[in-house]
């Protein structure tokens, strides 16, 4: 599969960092892009938790994802069957949660698995940024 | 379906169709053994009428004629009218016995204790179904407001008129969206009401239904495949009808664990419209097929179901004078046929 990311970087005006938007509805993939396009990230988008999966896959080096942006409520691979395949397949790329589903139990099960953030919809293109920016400086750790 | 008058059966005639006298048809019809030979009022939109119709129970304001039927055992007098007992005096025949006065009193708030008590638990179960939706209602709902927040934040300082109508185009849509939603649950709260009876068309309701259903769980992955032949609309209280859908379609998609098809059909047979919901989950057990229907029967998990859903279900569909019969197979998936009659039909 063909990776395209949006948002156009080059030598001179790198990228903060690339990030995988996971999430069924198109707009919220849309809105995120658009939000993070304008921020200095890459953006990749993948519909469900089955198509993140074959998009961190079928890169020549999926460690060049910083960053997913998951929702949980999803076909097929749901958010929290995706979240444990990339921590064990990928555990140095930063995971937040972006979802309407405001569950507490939820919410402090993934935290303590190491997520970043969990973010219920709707969420502040501020609050996003600052999250993602938060992530990518824990990879960074990580890679260090 | 009107039970045929026998020689062992307990012929009543009813006397007043007001709100009492239209919970005692619907009580009586439900009772084995009784058979209603027809229902008496003056005023000929009377509640109770229109339940004796779906019963294709004989209805007049001719209290005289009815009274006098002489394979009448019983004469119900729910009125209150003081004119009434001499007239049925007058008129019925020497063998038939009367209750009426203090003793119908007694019986009609009873039977509106019972009703009251039914109502209640209607409600019950449509609340607590709306609790098993609320994870998917703050999912479908949150959605579209953080798409409309988010378009909304990237209008502020945009200058490109397309950028600005495209974003606008798609918040409007959101809205809409929202407020059929808002609709829909507001049609599924209602408390039901038989006045509230108007011109109902089932496939719209069957839709309807669905869309209530995707608020339970994730339809993605459940094919629904629509055969809708035509059917007249339907004289009835929407909400109820809601309700009876509502609670197949969401057993079906459960019973499927949310993968497989669901079909939808609705069709004209023998003076009934049918209505078959089917699954292609793994089918009732035998043994608790008898049971499906009765109250407080579940195979849920805890807190998943009340075990109230197919008894209410049955309720209403004897209420509009119909049938409801499950057709399944362990292994091969379930149905269930709805049948209501058709005023003027058979």
């Amino acid at each position: 599969m063909a990776l395209w990311p949006f948002g156009v970087h080059d030598r001179e005006h790198p990228s903060l960092g690339v990030v995988l938007v996971v999430d069924d509805e198109e707009s919220v993939r849309k809105i995120s892009r658009l939000t993070l396009t304008k921020a200095g990230y890459e953006v990749i988008e993948a519909e469900n938790g089955e198509k993140a999966i074959e998009v961190l896959n079928a890169g020549e080096n999926p460690l060049t994802v910083d960053v997913i942006l998951c929702d949980i409520r999803m076909p097929k691979v749901n958010g929290v069957e995706a979240i444990h395949y990339f921590q064990t397949q990928y555990p140095s790329v930063q995971i937040i949660v972006q979802t309407g589903f405001p569950d507490l139990n939820l919410a402090t099960s993934l935290l303590k698995q190491g997520i970043v953030d969990y973010l219920v919809k709707p969420v502040e293109r501020e609050k996003l940024v600052a999250a993602v920016a938060k992530a990518v400086e824990q990879r960074t750790i990580c890679n260090s | 379906m009107k039970p045929a008058a026998s020689d062992q059966s307990l012929n009543i005639v009813i006397v007043g169709a007001g709100r009492g006298g239209s919970a005692l048809i619907e009580l009586l019809t439900r009772c084995k053994g009784i058979c209603v030979l027809g229902v008496a009022d003056s005023n000929s939109d009377a509640p109770g009428l229109q339940v004796a119709r779906y019963h294709y129970i004989p209805t007049t304001k001719d209290v005289a004629w009815l009274v006098a039927k002489d394979d009448a055992h019983l004469i119900i007098d729910v009125t209150g009218n003081p004119e009434i007992p001499p007239l049925i005096a007058r008129h019925k025949s020497p063998a038939t016995e009367v209750l009426g006065g203090t003793a119908a009193r007694l019986i009609w708030s009873l039977i509106q204790e019972e009703r009251e008590m039914y109502e209640h638990l209607a409600h019950t179960e449509k609340l607590s179904t709306l609790g098993v939706f609320t994870a998917g209602i703050a999912h479908e709902f949150n959605n579209p407001l953080h798409i409309i927040m988010g378009f909304a934040q990237h209008l502020q300082g945009e200058t490109d008129p397309a950028v600005i109508e495209e974003h606008s185009r798609e918040i409007i849509a959101l809205t809409k969206r929202l407020s059929e939603m808002t609709k829909g649950l507001n049609l599924y709260a209602r408390t039901g009401q038989i006045v509230e009876t108007s011109a109902v068309q089932i496939p719209q309701v069957l839709d309807d239904a669905v869309k209530m259903a995707a608020f339970s769980t994730i339809l993605d992955e459940v094919t629904v495949v629509r055969e809708y032949g035509p059917v007249p609309d339907m004289q009835a209280n929407p909400s109820e009808l809601h309700q009876v859908f509502v609670n197949l379609i969401i057993n079906a998609v459960q019973a499927m664990n949310a993968r497989g098809r669901l079909t939808l059909s609705t069709a004209v047979e023998g003076g009934y419209l049918t209505v078959l919901i089917r699954d292609t989950g793994p089918g009732i057990a035998p043994q608790d097929l008898a049971r499906i229907f009765a109250p407080f029967f579940t195979t849920k998990e805890r807190g998943v179901g009340t075990g109230l859903g197919l008894y209410i279900v049955r309720t209403i569909v004897s209420k509009y004078g119909g049938m409801i019969e499950p057709i399944s197979q362990t292994g091969s998936g379930t149905t269930f046929r709805v049948q209501f009659p058709i005023a003027g039909a058979g």
